[in-house]
């Protein structure tokens, strides 16, 4: 795409990414598609950054004034027209220094909401939203006391963590000091990258029977454009909340639909958003929708490789010219249905071997697998752990078809993961493959 | 054109009899260059799918097929077997980074003056594997693969500093994951046990197990 005036020099955007971040190529090549210049802000530079200084720095982002001022200085040599946080880890300091820069953003305000699950389920009451009972507990309580005071079922979550870690479903008052007690382990044991603890607060909910759906939109002065929704057909009932599968367009009845995005629309007002990708997880009973989390920020993982629009455009492509002010391609989805899988982990131990995967390419409909986990690494099930062995996508002539083809491409698919202990002497058979492009592992926002 | 000790034709003809499938003979060629230089390959050649456009030479009871777009790199080269460590190895006398193709050879300075430098001390190294229609083709190696950051180093760091010194470059690809699938360019053969192995099929065993 053009910029608006061929005169005016191309408008410029500061992309904030974690190192660990699995989008980054995706929202690179957009940007190099649609001809966008960019600088890169992340945690550390990389290791040809000096080659071009004006394409990156470094910012910490947990150090929001300190990183605000670094991204002024840096702006009054390199001027920039917008700021992107590609995950949850850069979204509270983009929109503090889109404020501080006069750049169009959500207000920060209304993004720290959204990122505190508590602040979320306040402004969601408050606004008189469908949303479960919630207690938020410190990691220092008494669990043997709190049982006696929260219903059953319950969930309990920590505040912070992504990817439903340490989310668990408690059913009585002894299944809850285990999950409360685990969650306060699972908190202890996850810094930030400074070396700072991730929390220190459990938030206990009540848990919501019903269907799982997320929504992906995008907010244009405050006006939400609805670009998907995605069933999650395997039950999310507990005890661990692990996702696999998505797939859209949703097959629910059309007024179920249009409560779903009735729903996310009043969840964004309710917070405060106003501009930008946003991502809803909602639950969907005989009683309505119900909210569970409205993010500042588009889909995780790998997953937005599952939408395409108009003529093959991403949804990075999207989030880049909505955020300079630029008219979206086209926001038809480009294939009739698709969906994609993330591989649960269904043991911790050493990844030792991958094997089917060629097989399970083959299956009809299936686009790309694309493992993410290298052998030899250790690898932790939920709700501990915050990985997936990999995604698998798929591309269909309905919804049905395409979920078929994540679920039989999968049952293809065989993870030896073994101790320890018995890991260094495995020898891998014959279809052991190695993974060509591993990305690191997600870290805990 | 290439040589074979005593010691790796022995080898090669006790392999290569020990075979169900009729081998007509050994394909050899260049694969990529790493930090020590040429990165070679050598399998078996089963009868019916010899390689079209290879040069073909004799060396003892061996015939060589050697693929058409390695012939100048792999002149005067030794193919030697280690009886101690087991393992095959290919003498190089040709210099690795030096490219017929100016436009290749520009790029090839690039890499060796300005990033490999900085990419080796996070234990890496980007290898130029061809310049085709003003685009770059590089894979990555050591520590780049895996790296969170690979991504930007690529975008920000080499494709900036190589259109910086090399405008005529449109566009730099990276290889490192053609094993996906989802890269065009650097297709491997079908019978190529590694590229077997990354797709998850059954790799067909090493002539050199």
């Amino acid at each position: 795409m053009s910029p608006t005036r061929p005169e005016a020099p191309p408008s410029r955007v500061l992309l904030l990414m974690a190192t660990k971040t699995y989008r980054a190529g995706a929202f690179l090549e957009a940007a190099s598609r649609l001809g966008i210049p960019v600088a890169v802000g992340s945690e550390e530079t990389h290791v040809l950054s000096g080659l071009n200084p004006r394409g990156n720095l470094q910012v910490d982002f947990h150090d929001l004034e300190g990183a605000t001022d670094k991204i002024v200085e840096f702006a009054q040599e390199n001027p920039l027209d917008t700021i992107v946080s590609t995950d949850d880890d850069g979204v509270v300091l983009a929109a503090m220094a889109s404020d501080a820069l006069g750049l169009t953003h959500s207000p920060m305000v209304a993004v720290r909401a959204a990122r505190d699950k508590y602040h979320t389920r306040q402004a969601l009451t408050a606004a008189g939203m469908r949303t479960p009972e919630y207690l938020r507990f410190s990691v220092d309580d008494d669990p043997s006391e709190i049982a006696q005071q929260v219903s059953y079922p319950c969930v309990v979550k920590p505040l912070a963590l992504a990817a439903s870690r340490g989310v668990m479903r408690a059913d009585d008052p002894e299944q809850f000091v285990v999950a409360f007690e685990r969650l306060v382990s699972i908190l202890r044991g996850v810094e930030h990258g400074d070396g700072t603890p991730v929390g220190d607060q459990i938030l206990v909910e009540g848990f919501i029977p019903g269907a799982e759906v997320a929504v992906e939109g995008m907010l244009i002065a405050g006006e939400l454009l609805v670009l998907a929704i995605f069933d999650k057909p395997d039950p999310l009932d507990g005890p661990y909340f692990e996702e696999t599968i998505y797939v859209t367009p949703s097959r629910h009845p059309q007024e179920v639909q249009a409560e779903i995005v009735d729903a996310t629309g009043q969840a964004v007002a309710a917070l405060g958003l106003t501009e930008g990708p946003i991502h809803a997880e909602m639950r969907v009973n005989e009683q309505g929708a119900w909210i569970l989390e409205v993010a500042p920020r588009s889909i995780g993982g790998y997953c937005s490789r599952a939408l395409r629009f108009g003529s093959d455009a991403t949804l990075e492509e999207l989030i880049l010219q909505q955020a300079l002010g630029h008219p979206l391609n086209s926001t038809e989805p480009a294939s009739p249905a698709s969906g994609v899988m993330m591989i649960p982990i269904p043991k911790a131990g050493i990844l030792c071997e991958m094997q089917g995967v060629a097989s399970a390419q083959e299956v009809p409909g299936i686009e790309e697998i694309r493992l993410t986990i290298p052998v030899g690494q250790a690898v932790v099930p939920l709700p501990e752990g915050s990985q997936y062995l990999g995604f698998i996508f798929s591309r269909a002539e309905n919804p049905e078809r395409a979920e078929a083809a994540l679920r039989q491409a999968h049952a293809r698919l065989n993870f030896v993961i073994l101790p320890p202990d018995e890991a260094d002497s495995h020898e891998p058979g014959e279809t052991a493959v190695d993974v060509p492009d591993f990305r690191a592992q997600n870290k805990p926002n | 054109m290439i040589e074979i000790t005593d010691a790796a034709q022995e080898k090669l003809l006790e392999i290569q009899n020990s075979r169900e499938e009729e081998i007509v003979g050994l394909k050899v060629a260049i694969k990529g260059r790493g930090p020590a230089g040429f990165d070679h390959s050598m399998q078996f050649v089963v009868a019916g799918e010899e390689p079209e456009d290879a040069v073909i030479t004799e060396a003892g009871e061996l015939r060589i097929f050697v693929e058409q777009g390695s012939v100048d790199n792999l002149k005067g080269s030794k193919i030697n077997f280690i009886p101690a460590t087991g393992v095959f190895d290919i003498e190089n006398p040709n210099p690795p980074f030096v490219w017929d193709d100016p436009l290749a050879q520009q790029v090839q300075d690039v890499l060796t003056e300005q990033i490999n430098p900085g990419v080796a001390q996070h234990g890496g190294w980007i290898t130029l594997l061809n310049v085709k229609d003003d685009v770059a083709y590089i894979e990555l190696g050591g520590g780049c693969v895996g790296c969170g950051l690979v991504d930007v180093t690529l975008k920000q760091g080499v494709e900036v500093a190589i259109k910086a010194s090399v405008p005529q470059i449109v566009s730099v690809v990276d290889t490192t994951d053609h094993a996906s699938g989802t890269n065009p360019y650097f297709q491997q053969s079908k019978n190529d046990p590694h590229h077997q192995a990354d797709k998850g099929g059954q790799a067909p065993a090493s002539p050199f197990a």
